[in-house]
């Protein structure tokens, strides 16, 4: 087994605040939302496990070495569904068999395609790579069922994706200013005012 | 390859800038060595990207000489040498995307250009011919998406999906080729790192192939060509949204492949290009349908 505090990018001698928050960090990266659509998803639960495990042996070394007060309990990896219409589809994208999952939905009569046709459908562009199609049929899934929290999540994943917003990932341009920037501007400017003989 | 993927040098640190472009100048000195003198004028940001996403899991890291420029002798450069292959594989890359590319354009070119292409046809010929001996993989991939590349635009069902799979089929298996060619670092498991470094690729090639397709629109639209954002229905007033959408996604899932490879060498470089550099390039190609748009609108007004 890797070294916990390597897995969480740690030294050993991290305070807990510094472990719990490498720890959510991580958590937030790969978090199985992320990656539900995607062909890696079981690489990112293998991650995300390990992370877990992780952060369960350091509490544990801790608590028993020292009487450091942790609340343990990681991040849940489990996605469940509880009723489905369509189970050989699920398997089949499960099991990476694309082109048979599509067929068999391509056979369901356009009448009787339901939120989650259209949820399968995104699932299986999205793992083909078709992100534009994918999006389409989140999209379609979502506003069928929105009270559907497995549509919800995959909808407000792509849509995450496609504003550029990853969780656990600093993916800010650095372009514009923000409110600090403007004040920090004014006083400047009010400096360089006064020095004038005049301000504001 | 278009030379899309560069660093953004504002946010590097001096040592990673460094570090980057003694791969550049090492990719330059490789393509001399490897094929001819004349060859180093095709030397590219995406193919030196692709070395440097090489030298990122070998087992043993380059070592950076000083030597000087064979273009510039009074300018003294930085060179990563290395016992891989990875900048050999770069450079088979280099030389081959180079030939099908002036193949293309031999087709496509108006008649003064093509002109202008013919006489090289030979040399890149030779060389092509010297790279696909020796990474035929990599020669069958770039073929592969030319054809294809064909078909999806003769296709009248064609979508944006299937327009830039091929780009980002070709540039999947090239990068996932890497670990069967180059010693790796043990800390990373080549089944998964070839999924990882596929997976990064398809979305990569997507977002290259996109972004140019971005790039191009005004003139393919001009001309009647074909572009992929020719083909949804979306309005002149969303387009910008719909094709900054696209260009994100792509960057995104590429991101999220990434992420999940142990952190390599060069990761603050490879990070830098993911999270800076790309996004940069994309508000740059982005911002200037905006303009179009706040121009179109002020017309509009003036005409009322």
């Amino acid at each position: 087994m890797k070294n916990p505090y390597e897995v969480l990018g740690v030294s050993q001698n991290a305070t807990d605040e510094e472990i719990k928050t490498a720890y959510r960090n991580l958590a937030k990266k790969y978090h199985p939302d992320n990656y539900n659509d995607s062909p890696l998803a079981d690489l990112a639960e293998e991650k995300m496990k390990e992370i877990n495990e992780a952060y369960d042996s350091i509490c544990d070394m801790r608590r028993n070495g020292s009487s450091s007060n942790y609340s343990s309990g990681s991040y849940g990896t489990n996605s469940s569904y509880s009723s489905t219409s369509y189970p050989d589809v699920r398997q089949y994208i499960m099991n990476g068999r694309l082109d048979d999952a599509l067929e068999l939905l391509n056979g369901v009569p356009e009448g009787s395609r339901n939120a989650e046709w259209y949820f399968l459908m995104g699932m299986i562009y999205s793992r083909k790579g078709w992100g534009d199609q994918a999006y389409n049929y989140f999209l379609r899934a979502y506003q069928m069922d929105p009270g559907n929290p497995e549509f919800k999540a995959a909808f407000n994943s792509v849509n995450s994706r496609r504003a550029y917003a990853n969780p656990g990932y600093n993916t800010n341009s650095g372009m514009g200013c923000s409110v600090c920037d403007i004040c920090t501007g004014l006083m400047c400017a009010n400096c360089l005012c006064n020095c004038c003989g005049g301000g504001f | 390859m278009f030379g899309y993927i560069r660093v953004d040098r504002a946010n590097l640190l001096g040592k990673e800038f460094d570090a980057y472009k003694g791969i550049y100048c090492a990719l330059c000195k490789q393509l001399g060595k490897d094929y001819s003198v004349f060859s180093r004028f095709i030397l590219s940001y995406d193919c030196t990207f692709y070395a440097m996403l090489a030298l990122n899991i070998t087992t043993v890291a380059p070592c950076y000489k000083q030597g000087r420029c064979r273009f510039n002798p009074f300018k003294k450069c930085l060179y990563a040498e290395t016992e891989s292959k990875a900048l050999s594989l770069a450079a088979a890359l280099s030389v081959i995307s180079a030939y099908y590319k002036l193949k293309d354009n031999l087709i496509d070119s108006p008649w003064y250009k093509r002109l202008l292409y013919r006489p090289l046809q030979p040399f890149f010929a030779l060389w092509r011919r010297k790279a696909a001996k020796n990474y035929p993989e990599i020669d069958a991939s770039v073929k592969k998406m030319l054809d294809d590349q064909l078909k999806a635009e003769s296709d009248p069902h064609c979508v944006l999906d299937k327009a830039a799979q091929p780009t980002a089929d070709m540039l999947s298996e090239v990068c996932a080729l890497l670990p069967d060619h180059i010693s790796c670092d043990e800390r990373f498991d080549k089944i998964k790192l070839k999924r990882i470094l596929g997976a990064m690729g398809y979305y990569m090639g997507r977002w290259i192939y996109l972004t140019d397709a971005a790039d191009d629109y005004e003139k393919d639209k001009k001309r009647n060509g074909f572009n992929p954002f020719l083909l949804s229905d979306v309005s002149a007033e969303q387009l910008p949204a719909y094709i900054e959408a696209s260009l994100n996604h792509a960057l995104s899932e590429a991101l999220l492949s990434y992420g999940l490879l142990d952190k390599g060498r060069y990761d603050s470089i490879i990070m830098n290009v993911l999270c800076r550099s790309c996004v940069n390039i994309q508000n740059e190609i982005v911002s200037s349908f905006h303009n179009k748009n706040d121009k179109n609108g002020e017309l509009n007004e003036k005409s009322i």
